[in-house]
């Protein structure tokens, strides 16, 4: 017997705010969280970023939270503060029986200790006990610890695909009966590694991304965490109940190692196998929260996958990430979190930054914050190497 | 106690953005999740950061977190027992 899965709590932090409220004001007011480059510094400090504005320690204090003894790195600090405020809203109880996993999703995991320590661990062992910090698996052991998780505990690595690949496991898990709640989401901290990474692979946004534009000049990167809480059926309650996840899939459309296919066959089937989980139609999603990137490729790919999905009659679209920049293994969470919110206040989220039509597409972004009557919201998330991702949220 | 019930209730309208309610539209009794005012667990969290950020309480039991949420009385009541215990 299926079980139902509900979304019972969330929490997020991005360069467009700490929690929720100020989440949803930014996209309300369109404010960018795309600005300089302060963090650290950077031969590529000329590119725009999404940062959020925050030491180690100043995360350290809005966490609140002691992740045990020794240093800690910032992917870990800000899923730290996004599972904090997950686990408050749902109420988590980290002395409980229940069956309770973890799956948590990261790119670059410690790398911001790398950056900073590789020189000296070449030469001497002071700063060796960072190198366990460096896993990606870290964070997710850490995180595990503090909400008392014993029973499934996972890191997920897909590239951008990777948050929405827990939110998909997790929901696998709850709906199969393995677990009964499951904490899920991503995070992903701005590093020298992603920047020049991205750089090379030559598709960073010289003036912040623009998804959807004829144009668009690239991706813009971004950091953040966001986490949900999971629960099934037997054991949600009630009054914390946000919405329920419906349907998921994955689908590798194996075309090209960074590149999705010009046709988007990979998204296309992910978008459809979801619907089919979901036992939904095409014209019952009432929004699309979209990878759009902003990149040449993506944006076409994915647009023309809508484009064949929906035919003639196509939702309203947008994309996030000129507000949150590409927060690469957070994003599917964050954007979760983000279709979370437009179903809980019924609203199409903007897309922004948009100003030319692409030539071969035939809808525009969701230009303003727009009240709008929703049951079923889609996200999608496509990963480096065809890892195609999408979720489905509705109304309970 | 009825002084910082009306003081609550306003806290309460402002920390969760209830652009349609009004201080004079639930009672202290009113439950705030599921019926009555029907907050849900975003809603949870503003009213967990209201009592920390503006009263000084930490709540870390999940089960006193539930009960001292159910209502506006049992709010005020915590806070008033925070605030006795602090003189």
């Amino acid at each position: 017997m299926h079980k139902r899965v509900f979304v019972t709590g969330v929490g997020i932090i991005t360069a467009i705010g700490n929690g929720t409220g100020q989440t949803l004001d930014s996209l309300k007011k369109k404010t960018s969280g795309i600005g300089r480059l302060t963090l650290f510094r950077s031969i590529r400090s000329d590119i725009p970023v999404a940062e959020i504005p925050l030491s180690l320690d100043q995360l350290s204090e809005i966490a609140e939270a002691d992740p045990g003894s020794g240093p800690v790195t910032r992917n870990t600090l800000l899923s730290l503060i996004a599972t904090r405020q997950a686990m408050l809203s749902s109420n988590w109880d980290i002395t409980s029986p229940l069956r309770s996993g973890i799956i948590l999703a990261t790119t670059v995991g410690g790398m911001d200790f790398n950056e900073r320590y590789y020189g000296s661990l070449l030469t001497d062992d002071t700063h060796k006990d960072v190198i366990t910090l460096l896993d990606s698996a870290d964070c997710t052991e850490k995180i595990a610890e503090y909400a008392g998780i014993r029973h499934h505990v996972t890191t997920i690595s897909t590239a951008c695909s990777s948050s929405a690949n827990a939110i998909m496991l997790g929901s696998r898990l709850i709906r199969n009966n393995r677990l009964e709640r499951v904490l899920v989401g991503g995070t992903d901290s701005l590093t020298r590694f992603t920047l020049n990474g991205f750089f090379a692979l030559e598709i960073l946004s010289p003036t912040g991304c623009r998804p959807f534009d004829r144009n668009r000049n690239g991706l813009t990167i971004g950091e953040g965490a966001a986490v949900l809480v999971l629960e099934s059926e037997s054991v949600a309650d009630p009054s914390a109940i946000l919405c329920e996840i419906t349907g998921y899939a994955n689908a590798n459309e194996a075309y090209h190692a960074t590149a999705s296919s010009a046709d988007g066959s990979g998204a296309f089937l992910a978008m459809k196998e979801a619907l089919s989980t979901a036992f939904l139609k095409p014209a019952d999603i009432g929004y699309i929260n979209a990878h759009g990137t902003g990149t040449e490729i993506n944006d076409l790919s994915e647009g023309r996958a809508i484009e064949k999905l929906f035919g003639n009659d196509i939702p309203p679209v947008s994309s996030t990430k000129a507000f949150t920049g590409h927060t690469l293994g957070a994003a599917g969470a964050v954007e979760a979190v983000i279709s979370v919110l437009s179903l809980r206040h019924q609203m199409l989220i903007p897309g922004i930054n948009f100003v030319t039509p692409m030539e071969e597409l035939h809808f525009l972004p969701v230009p303003e914050a727009t009240p709008c009557r929703l049951n079923h919201v889609m996200s999608n998330s496509f990963g480096f190497g065809g890892n195609n991702t999408t979720l489905i949220f509705s109304r309970s | 106690m009825e002084e910082l019930i009306g003081e609550l209730k306003k806290d309460i309208i402002e920390a969760l953005s209830l652009e349609d309610v009004v201080p004079g539209d639930f009672d202290a009794e009113t439950p705030l999740f599921v019926e009555g005012l029907g907050l849900d667990s975003i809603d949870a969290l503003e009213l967990i950061l209201l009592m920390e950020r503006k009263y000084g309480i930490k709540i870390e039991d999940p089960k006193e977190r539930r009960n001292v949420l159910r209502n506006v009385r049992a709010m005020a009541e915590c806070i008033t027992v925070h605030r006795n215990n602090h003189k």
